[in-house]
Formats: C-alpha cells, structure tokens, sequence
C-alpha cells in the first residue's frame, strides 16, 4: 500500500515533469526508439514476407530464417552491437529491429499465401497483373494478419525498448535500471508502469488502425449475422 | 503417428521431464556441492559489479580455500546496494568492500568519513555491529573514486584539478554509475564541496565500457573512475586533483557477518590484507581488465607471487 502512495506521489512530483530525465524527455526517447526500429523493421519484413507468400514458395526457409532470430536473446544482440557501433542509438535500433523482423515477416507470409486460390483465379481472369493482383486484391484482404504481425512487433519493441537503458540509453528503460541502481523502488515501479502503459497505448492504437485499413467487405463478414442480413437485403 | 507410438513418446517426454524435476530439487536439500565436504565449513563470498571487485573477491575467496574452508563465489553480484541487502539476508558471508564508501553507507551520508583509515574502520565497526557484522583489518591498498577527463577537455577547460572545474559547470556533462546521483562521494559531493554545477548528469556504469566510451565519444566531459584503474593513462585520459579532499581513505577492507567471522577467517584475511598494496591492486586490475585475463588466475598468480599457498 505504502509502494502504491509512493508511486502515486512520485508522478505528482513537478520535478519529474521537465528537464533531461523528465517523463516527457524519456516518452520522446521510447517512442524515437520504438517507432525507428519497427518502421525500419516493416520495411524490411512486409515487402519479403508479402511476395514469398503471395508466390507461396521459400516459407519454410524464411519461416525458419526469423525465428533463429526471435531465439537470439536482444539482450545479447544488444550487448554485442555496442561492441561493434559502440555509444549510442544504434545498437539500440539494430536490437529492436531484429526483434521487430520475426512477427511481422511470418505473420504477412501466412497472411498472403492463406488468400482464397479461387479468389486469385478470379483476380487473374478479370486481367489483373501480378502487382495489381497483389495490391488491389490481395493485400486487403491480409490486412488483419499483417496487422496484427505489426501489432504484435510494435508491442513487443515497445516493452523491450526498455533494455536501452544498459547501454546507456534514454527512454523509460531509464527508470527502471537507475531504480534499481540507486534502490529506488518507486522510481523502479514508475518505470515499469510507464513502459506497460506505453505498450497498451500502442496495442490500442493499431487496433483501431486495423480497423481503418480493413475493407469494407471484411469488415462486413466480421459483423454479427444481423447486419449481415441488413447488408444482403439492401 | 499412430496411437502405440504417440503414448510412447509421451511418456518419454513425461519420464524426461520428472527426471529433470528430480535433478533440479536434489541439489538445494543437499546444501553447495562445489566444495565437497569441508572440515572448517563453507563462506560466500560476493564480488561488487566492476573487475576488481571480483579480483579482490576471488583474492581473499582463494586464500580461505587454500586454508581448508570452501568458498563459494557470487561475482558481479551488483552494486554496494544490492550486496549489503545480500549479506543483510544471510545469502552471502563475506564482501570486500572500501573503508570511507561503506562507512558512508552504512550511516546513510552523515559524513563522518576521514582520510585516517583506522578511524574509519573503527567508525563502520561502530555501525555494523547492530547488523551483526564486522569489518576486518584495512589493507595499505586504497581504490577510490576520482574523476577523470579526456587531455583535451583538460586543456580546453585548463584544469588539473577539481576545483578548477568550478566556473564550468554548465559546459560539463558528469557520467557515472547511476546510485553516483545520490552517494556523497560522487555527484551530491562534487556540487557541495567543489561547488560545480553540472550541465546533466548520465547514467552509465561504475568505471566500465560504457563510461570509457562516453568519454571517448564527448557525450560527457567528466567521468567517474576509480584511482586503481591501470589503464587510463593509455586511454588518454588525466585524473583531476581532489584537492579539497572530497574522497576519504578508501581502503581496500574486508566486511563478514560475525558469525562467520572466526578467530581463523580473521586471521587468514587479515594476513592477505596486510600484503596488499596499491600498485598491486592496480596491476592485478590491468592484468583482469585491458589483458582480459580471468580474475580467478590473477588472484590465483598474486598468492603464489607471494608466497600464500607455500
């Protein structure tokens, strides 16, 4: 109880609203990192994970290539990359990108090659080529999978940003490791409420984006049967 | 798969994992078994996060061992705050800590700290004994925090020592460990007695990669390091003076749990405490740090060195 006062007292506190390690400072720092490494991930993943699926071929090689690298620990990448790049945002941003790659590569394959063949079919006797076939039919109708792939990156990114703070990175991360440095368990708290909250804002956020970018038709077959029928009568 | 093989390789998988269930309990019901039997008992020993803590951990750890006690080490156990929460608990014996640093800790900074070690120690006595711990003899060996610059920031800002740093403040971003924001000795002590007021202040780590690194890079100006440290001079960096006296005597003194603290530990740590010296500290730094060597074979060629395990 005491812990939950502290907390409270400590977002309260003016002084943890400005300045270099003020909350709006470190909030620019997590959300710099997050949204470079998932935007430099997807530009990555989408393109290779949408044309394999779409060819249906070569899955089994990328399925297997994105998750040696969920296995390799982000800590350890991130460990390594300072090595190498040495102080700074990018072995921070290489970490987070390799962590971002896997969900949204695997989920964008199963995402293409999982459209209807009859579908396809359709697309090609109606004298679509290849890339209109691809961006006109079938890409709307993988958008809640890929959607979800980046969701998933996005939020996982967004929790793991945190790590930044070991290699002496800004962001909420920052919290949590100082905390723990200087026992200053609210602080340590604070932080870890921050990043989880930050991670729910962005789970929300691209739901609601999914949503937008959903065609009509999907969004119409996901409805309740009801409306369905209002949809077929009018 | 059909049904027959299907159960089969279920209860392999099942056999597998109560084997593994069996393995991982058997070990804690049967206490440490690294040291064997023992005839005079076993000590934990914790070693601070940075490379000499585990050399003087390993140091003092390996001359208990060659005496008969089984040692077990926790190295890079974390920071001062992390270890005396450890040994608060009962889950380690032993740290090797530094005579001004803990004093001040286990005050909580009420600056009684002076640069007479024996003092010192009689002072931290004072405040474990309600812990039920003791400090031991201080070695002549002292590693204390000081504050170092990259030779071109020295010239730029024309100091040689702290007090210089006074009038440039706003230009001087400190790095350190992050508990360096509170501790006396460190940032709250660099404002108080030399009056510097820094730009900002980075967390980093305590005299490690990270805190070279930013120096080297210029994302701070003023970096924490510790004066044992053999490889500064080769980074081309410079220590500034503390000519205020800002550190006390920081010597190099081992704290154990008094019920650990026999006649014969005493002895044995006490004998490797009156050795020690501050070169030796900073060569055994050098050959742990920049060589890479293992700090357990450091520590293992300085008791030999001496004459130890004769």
């Amino acid at each position: 109880m005491e812990t939950v006062v502290n907390v409270i007292q400590w977002f309260a506190n003016p002084a943890h609203w400005s300045g270099t390690d003020g909350i709006p400072t470190r909030f620019v720092e997590h959300i710099e990192l997050s949204a470079v490494s998932v935007a430099i991930g997807a530009v990555i993943a989408l393109p290779v994970g949408i044309v394999l699926g779409h060819y249906g071929r070569f899955g089994a090689l990328a399925m297997s290539l994105s998750n040696v690298g969920r296995a390799i620990p982000s800590i350890a990448l991130l460990v390594l990359a300072f090595q190498v790049f040495g102080l700074g945002n990018l072995p921070i941003v290489i970490a987070l990108t390799a962590l971002a790659i896997p969900p949204m590569l695997t989920n964008s394959y199963v995402a293409l090659r999982e459209v209807d063949p009859d579908i396809k079919e359709a697309a090609r006797g109606m004298g679509y080529r290849e890339p209109a076939q691809i961006l006109r039919v079938e890409l709307p109708l993988a958008v809640p999978l890929v959607m979800a792939g980046i969701r998933t990156s996005a939020v996982q990114v967004v929790a793991t940003a945190t790590l930044a703070a070991l290699i002496a990175g800004g962001g909420f991360g920052r919290y949590i490791i100082d905390g723990f440095g200087q026992q200053d368990y609210t602080k340590l708290v604070a932080g870890g409420i921050l990043v989880a909250l930050l991670a729910l804002v962005t789970e929300g956020l691209l739901s609601g984006l999914e949503r937008l970018l959903m065609p009509r038709g999907l969004r119409l077959l996901a409805a309740p049967a009801a409306r369905r029928v209002v949809f077929k009568t009018a | 798969m059909n049904w027959k093989a299907r159960s089969a390789f279920l209860a392999a998988v099942v056999a597998f994992a109560m084997t593994a269930v069996a393995c991982g309990s058997s070990p804690s019901s049967g206490g440490s078994s690294s040291g064997g039997s023992s005839p005079k008992g076993s000590v934990t020993i914790a070693g601070f996060n940075f490379t000499e803590g585990s050399v003087l951990a390993e140091l003092y750890g390996q001359a208990l061992e060659h005496d008969g006690y089984s040692v077990q080490y926790k190295l890079n156990l974390g920071n001062r705050e992390v270890v005396s929460k450890a040994i608060e608990a009962g889950s380690i014996d032993a740290y090797i800590g530094y005579a001004a640093t803990d004093l001040e800790f286990y005050n909580k900074g009420a600056g009684e700290a002076s640069g007479d070690v024996n003092a010192n120690v009689n002072k931290l006595n004072g405040h474990l004994q309600s812990l039920n711990m003791v400090a031991l003899n201080p070695s002549a060996a002292i590693d204390q925090n000081a504050f170092a610059m990259t030779k071109a920031n020295a010239q730029k800002f024309n100091a040689t020592k702290l007090s210089d740093l006074a009038a440039h403040g706003s230009d001087i971003v400190l790095g350190g460990p992050p508990e360096c924001a509170n501790r006396p000795f460190c940032k709250p002590g660099l404002e108080q007695t030399y009056g510097i007021h820094f730009k900002d202040f980075k967390s980093l780590d305590a005299d490690g990669p990270l805190t070279r690194a930013a120096l080297a890079n210029g994302s701070i100006q003023l970096g924490l390091v510790f004066s044992s440290d053999g490889d500064l001079n080769s980074l081309g960096l410079v220590v500034l003076q503390d000519d205020k006296h800002l550190e006390s005597a920081d010597n190099v003194v081992p704290i154990l749990r008094s019920t650990v603290a026999t006649a014969d530990v005493k002895k044995i740590m006490n004998a490797v405490s009156a050795g020690l010296t501050t070169n030796d500290l900073i060569d055994m730094n050098n050959q742990a740090g920049p060589q890479h060597m293992d700090p357990d074979a450091v520590a293992a060629a300085y008791l030999q060195k001496h004459n130890y395990f004769s």
